[in-house]
């Protein structure tokens, strides 16, 4: 008797697992299908091709020679290859490797303080009966709508009581600020969308709260720990403004304050194009190759959670 | 391996309960998802919390494992009190419906967790995990993660999970319902085995009446958080205690037809049915459980479809007779969808059955093994 009901049942569930794979076949095959998947890469190449241009500019510029790189009007293509630029760089002020260091060290820093501060942050938030905690919420994301730049002027003076200004310490205090609000946001999107069962398998297992957060969740929040770095490390290593307030001694500075520097560094005072586009190339290698190195769990970072 | 060192820790106390509830209620808000909850489970039994989505099964159980706070009331496992001990204290295990494997830890990992958690040294987790994978049939599988595992082959990394902590008692959440209807019977078999070798005591949430008639020695029918019938799998299946469980076990679902009873003589209730043409239909007598008490009248009758046989319309045994209107052929089985005087009609007959659809049949009940219920739906 039995037997018979479990076989009806099972063509019922092989026919629908069948039907959903149907519709599994999803909106973007569906649009690669035909003649649309030739707009469509004809999209993709023109937008790749609008955000990828600036930066073959400037790479392109930096490995002009001096004289060519302050050319007007300038050539498109450098028509011998140097690393005069570079070589200005490297030896411009302190020299490049304490620039490099310093914002090396800041995003180090800001990546820190983050995961610190919003991994437990999300575990409380996602996980634990907090009273009041989408009100706690809340109160952290308004920080996005506060700009930071409007609170530098305090800021700057109360560094200076604390003996933050011209420490890496103390840039990377503000960029973790900045970049907090985003933060918690991710991280709570991620605790939240590890299954129940999971935590309570490992209670029952005889886990404390603590050692459910580090041999359950830690390992299953890896996506969402690696876009918040990324994402640390890319708004510290750009950050201008709060850099330029805070690090005023130029051993301090960072690589974007001395981008900004290097437009007074000819000899009669003007930009010195050729070594600010090779600062820009050095500036964005670290960014790129992150980017994609890691693109794989960023992408399951956003999309963890938030698409539920 | 040696799995059951509770046999011999709480050996004295066989004669108490061995997971025990008493007056248990648990509300979510308002809602009152367990109402007044009593539930004994004895030792080394396979009891199954049998009933529809949504009555409370896994709640109940999640109380057990102290995975969910009472409002009131106590659980008592080996007669403590358990009701405000942590989960991993109360000597269970559980296994859940999705089967929780920890996804970034191999087969063995997954297996020695709760040693690893205990602090055991490597070469005990190591060696414990393969005493489990040797009973489980898993030894080639150990060093994979879960994602490269097979529905039923996770299915048992869960069991052996649970049987690495030598738990006292076994709770499981539906734990064959992700499985396809094939492995679920295979599976299904090897638990019955498990439960066999282990001799430990396991509570089953299953809203699968087979799983819980194969497996269980006892069934607790629920029905919105509260206990429909506690019995053995045929006693419940015989001797539904009311209209709910009656409907609930047994496929098809049993026939409920609206009587009137016309004349009692003991145990004896001579009924008609209430269906308007039924005038026509000569009266029924059939047995109640009780001597029927002339107050409280039955007002409908149960009758399973395997207990109505489908004969020719002049057979002089038939009591009524009925229009074909659809045949179910399931090789060793017929189903008959019927229209009747006394009205719609499911019955069972053997794989042969020679009916065709729009045919004029006579239909005999077994008057000794049919239901009568009352208005508040208690089996009379
Ligand atoms: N955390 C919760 N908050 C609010 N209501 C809940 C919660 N957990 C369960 N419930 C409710 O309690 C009732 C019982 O739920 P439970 O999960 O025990 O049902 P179940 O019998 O296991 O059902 P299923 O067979 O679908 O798993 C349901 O009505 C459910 O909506
Ligand atoms: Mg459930």
């Amino acid at each position: 008797m039995s037997a018979e009901r479990e076989m009806r049942m099972s063509t019922g569930y092989f026919a629908s697992a069948r039907a959903m794979e149907g519709d599994r076949r999803g909106f973007v095959e569906r649009l690669l299908d035909g003649r649309a998947k030739y707009l469509v890469g004809a999209a993709c190449i023109a937008l790749c091709t609008v955000m990828l241009l600036p930066l073959l500019a400037s790479v392109l510029a930096s490995l002009k020679s001096t004289a060519e790189a302050a050319a007007v009007p300038p050539t498109y293509f450098p028509h011998g290859l140097s690393l005069d630029s570079y070589h200005r760089l490297w030896n411009f002020q302190a020299g490049l490797l304490t620039y490099l260091g310093n914002s090396a060290g800041a995003a180090l820093l800001t990546i820190l303080f983050c995961l610190g501060l919003t991994i437990p942050a999300g575990y409380a938030l996602g996980r634990f009966p907090v009273p009041g905690k989408e009100f706690f919420f809340l109160v952290l994301l308004l920080g996005l709508i506060i700009p930071y730049q409007a609170l530098l002027t305090p800021l700057f003076f109360l560094f200076v009581q604390l003996k933050l200004h011209n420490s890496l310490v103390g840039l990377a205090i503000v960029h973790t600020a900045i970049q907090l609000p985003f933060s918690i946001y991710i991280m709570r999107n991620a605790f939240e969308a590890v299954p129940r069962e999971l935590e309570e398998a490992a209670v029952i297992d005889g886990c404390n709260s603590w050692q459910v957060l580090v041999r359950v969740f830690l390992p299953a929040i890896v996506p969402a720990i690696i876009t918040v770095s990324l994402f640390a490390f890319i708004t510290s290593w750009n950050e201008f403004l709060a850099a330029l307030v805070i690090m005023n001694k130029d051993t301090s500075f960072t690589l974007p304050l001395i981008l900004a520097a290097a437009r007074q560094q000819t000899s009669i005072g003007g930009t010195d194009w050729g070594m600010l586009q090779a600062g820009i190339t050095i500036s964005v290698i670290p960014c790129i190759a992150f980017y994609l190195l890691l693109q794989k769990y960023y992408v399951a970072g956003f999309l963890n959670g938030a698409v539920k | 391996m040696n799995i059951q060192p509770q046999m011999a820790r709480h050996g004295r106390e066989r004669d108490v309960h061995h997971v025990e509830m008493r007056g248990v209620n648990k509300r979510f808000g308002e809602f009152t998802a367990i109402h007044d909850l009593d539930l004994s489970v004895g030792k080394g039994e396979f009891c199954a919390l049998l009933g529809p989505s949504g009555c409370g099964k896994s709640t109940i159980l999640r109380m057990i494992a102290g995975l969910e706070a009472v409002n009131s009331g106590s659980v008592f496992i080996s007669g403590v009190n358990v009701t405000r001990m942590h989960p991993a204290k109360r000597h269970i295990a559980m296994v859940f419906q999705s089967y929780a494997l920890y996804p970034h830890l191999t087969v063995r990992q997954n297996i020695a967790f709760s040693l690893s958690v205990a602090g055991a040294s490597r070469e005990v987790q190591a060696k414990r995990a393969d005493e489990i994978a040797g009973l489980l049939q898993l030894g080639h599988l150990m060093d994979r993660k879960p994602a490269q595992l097979s529905g039923g082959q996770r299915q048992r990394v869960a069991i052996g999970r649970a049987l690495v902590r030598e738990p006292e008692v076994f709770l499981f959440d539906e734990p064959l319902s992700n499985l396809d209807a094939m492995l679920r019977v295979q599976m299904r078999i090897e638990l019955a085995k498990l439960h066999k070798t282990l001799g430990a005591t396991m509570i089953y949430v299953t809203h699968d009446q087979v799983e819980a008639m194969t497996l269980a020695d006892r069934i607790v029918v629920l029905d919105r958080g509260v206990v429909a019938q506690v019995g053995a799998p045929l006693e419940l299946y015989a001797k539904p205690a009311n209209k709910f469980v009656a409907s609930f076990i047994g496929a098809p679902t049993m026939n409920f037809l609206a009587i009137t009873p016309t004349a009692y003589a003991g145990r004896a209730v001579t009924l008609a049915f209430d269906s308007a043409s039924a005038s026509a239909s000569p009266g029924l007598t059939v047995q109640a459980r009780n001597v029927p008490d002339a107050s409280s009248p039955p007002t409908e009758i149960g009758i399973r479809p395997e207990h109505i046989a489908i004969t020719n319309p002049s057979d002089r045994r038939a009591q009524i007779s009925g229009t074909v209107q659809l045949v179910e052929r399931l090789g060793n089985l017929t189903i008959v969808y019927l229209s009747t005087a006394a009205g719609q009609i499911v019955a069972e007959g053997s794989g042969e059955l020679d009916v065709k659809v729009d045919e004029n049949v006579g239909l005999v009940i077994d008057t000794a093994r049919t239901h009568l219920f009352g208005t508040d739906g208690a089996a009379l």
